[in-house]
């Protein structure tokens, strides 16, 4: 299986001097769910924002498709085939369901045809957003919501998507159907990028696994060797915590 | 017993709309603006002095009065541009990269620059005062006679607030808008570059300023400081109307309008200023963030 993405010794964070991300490699295969675990503040979500852009590496590069990427701004990763769904709510609360969709197809935003079949396949998955599609946002549900949100990002069939926990703060319904969807765009060629707190799916799910802490990669393998210790992993997560 | 001359009171009602509508969209020009790119504009009013200047010049050496709208067009592209420009030069650089209290620098920049551009128009002006002719005979709204520019002015912007309305609603551009007005990492995500927005949000917001300044060249003349009341009484409109809200602007531009009117009429005409303040005090003792303070969902 071909590497998708490719991040090589990245160090990153917010602040100059201070690292969340520290020397990080791993490799993202393609068609494959790949899923990082790791406590509170291990540095997750700041590799995810690294990646798609929004934070720059101090030091080392990432390599997608055999281009380098690490100085490139989201809005170019997004034209080469990147997606992201962040931790938080990343929904346009005034606008109505469809307006948010269609504001994920903005790269193809000429190509009528092609908005309508996304469109509907979106709706097709998710029927709630079709049945409130004239809704705004912000009268939606949390579930509802992140369903937008994960709609909104997939308009464009991405070639990498990057999730950030999203089954943070859902019903285990709503788990199910957000993973389900998950499965199937990769069914589908989608390669993802998962992360997770909610171990116990992130491992199901996934092909292949990394534990990061503390910034650094602690442990990695196929998802059989995080199966077969996995109350260990939670509780090491616990401690950490 | 008092008796009330309806005609007059008419008359006073339309012209406070008139002129609040007037400042309407100087006070849009401020919260587009702000709405994207969370900072306020201070120099405003030099955008409107500016787009007042390019005006005259165009249709006093150029086109001719009799084409005072395609005048007002080419002003708001030419400010349109220059606040790329300004925006391009002196703020984006602020906004990409992790720097710290961005938006006080940018009022500091915007601040500096009013001072920058009411110097040059010193020097490049002079301290005379200018006035292009009238773009239109006086004429009657309803009970009103009003002056043939002042209702130009009126319709004008009646006409720049529809299209500016239709923009944002009917267009891919004007959703971008919306949605980078409510969630910019949103905006980011859906591939759409916010700093390029942020320019063109800068560039759209000083073009409504100077076609204020455009519009009511031959009414107010033009001069380096002429930007400053209307400036206030945009600043005025977007606190009354609620920082970030369109439909505020609107309605307190109407407000506004009508209450400094009829403060002239039933209490004392000098103190028309004065009447509007007062209504902006009593909003913020009453309603500190305005009528149409735009609430987020938290979650």
């Amino acid at each position: 299986m071909a590497s998708k993405l490719s991040v090589q010794g990245v160090t990153s964070g917010y602040v100059k001097g201070i690292d969340i991300v520290n020397d990080v490699s791993l490799e993202i295969q393609e068609d494959a769910i790949t899923g990082i675990i790791g406590p509170n503040g291990a540095g997750k979500s700041t590799l995810l924002k690294t990646i798609f852009g929004f934070l720059h590496p101090s030091q080392g590069k990432m390599v997608f498709n055999r281009r380098e990427i690490q100085t490139l701004s989201p809005f170019k990763l997004k034209q080469l085939g990147i997606c992201y769904v962040p931790q938080d709510i990343n929904t346009f609360p005034r606008l109505t369901v469809e307006e948010n969709l269609m504001l994920g197809a903005w790269t193809f935003k000429r190509q009528r045809t092609l908005l309508k079949q996304r469109l509907g396949e979106i709706y097709d998955f998710f029927p709630v957003l079709g049945a409130k599609r004239g809704e705004k946002a912000t009268f939606l549900s949390g579930g509802e919501l992140q369903m937008l949100a994960i709609g909104k990002e997939v308009m464009t069939i991405p070639e990498l998507l990057l999730v950030d926990e999203p089954s943070a703060g859902l019903a285990p319904m709503l788990v199910s159907e957000i993973y389900a969807f998950l499965q199937r765009i990769r069914e589908q060629g989608v390669t993802i990028f998962l992360v997770d707190q909610n171990i116990t799916k992130a491992v199901e799910v996934s092909d292949y696994m990394y534990l990061l802490e503390m910034g650094k990669i602690k442990k990695q393998g196929p998802k059989e060797d995080f199966e077969e210790n996995i109350r260990g992993i939670i509780k090491d997560s616990l401690i950490a915590e | 017993m008092v008796t009330i001359d309806w005609t007059l009171l008419s008359q006073y009602i339309i012209s406070g709309v008139v002129i609040g509508l007037i400042y309407s969209l100087m006070a849009m020009g401020i919260t587009f603006i702000y709405g994207i790119m969370r900072i306020i504009n201070w120099s405003m009013g030099e955008f409107y002095m500016i787009g007042g200047y390019l005006q005259y010049i165009i249709i006093t050496h150029f086109l001719g009065v009799e084409n005072w709208y395609l005048g007002v067009l080419l002003s708001m592209v030419g400010v349109f541009l220059l606040g790329m420009v300004v925006q391009g030069l002196l703020i984006k650089p602020m906004f990409q990269g992790s720097v710290e209290r961005r938006t006080e620098y940018a009022t500091i920049v915007t601040i500096s620059l009013g001072v920058l551009f009411t110097n040059v128009a010193v020097i490049g002006a002079g301290p005379f005062i200018y006035s292009p002719p009238g773009y239109y005979h006086g004429t009657r709204i309803l009970t009103l006679p009003v002056s043939g520019t002042r209702f130009v002015a009126f319709i004008g912007t009646i006409v720049l607030l529809s299209l500016f309305y239709l923009f944002l609603k009917k267009t891919w551009w004007g959703r971008a808008f919306q949605g980078a007005a409510q969630n910019r990492m949103g905006i980011q995500t859906a591939g759409i570059d916010v700093f390029r927005l942020d320019q063109i949000a800068f560039g759209i917001g000083v073009a409504l300023a100077a076609a204020a300044g455009a519009l009511l060249a031959p009414e107010f003349y033009l001069h380096p400081r002429c930007g400053s009341i209307a400036t206030m009484k945009g600043f005025e409109i977007i606190v009354i109307g609620g920082l970030g809200s369109i439909p505020g602007v609107l309605c307190a531009g109407l407000l506004l309008g009508l209450i400094e009117s009829l403060g002239a009429v039933f209490l004392n005409p000098s103190f028309r200023d004065v009447y509007g303040f007062l209504f902006l005090l009593a909003i913020l003792a009453i309603k500190p963030t305005g009528l149409f303070e735009e609430r987020e969902r938290v979650a």
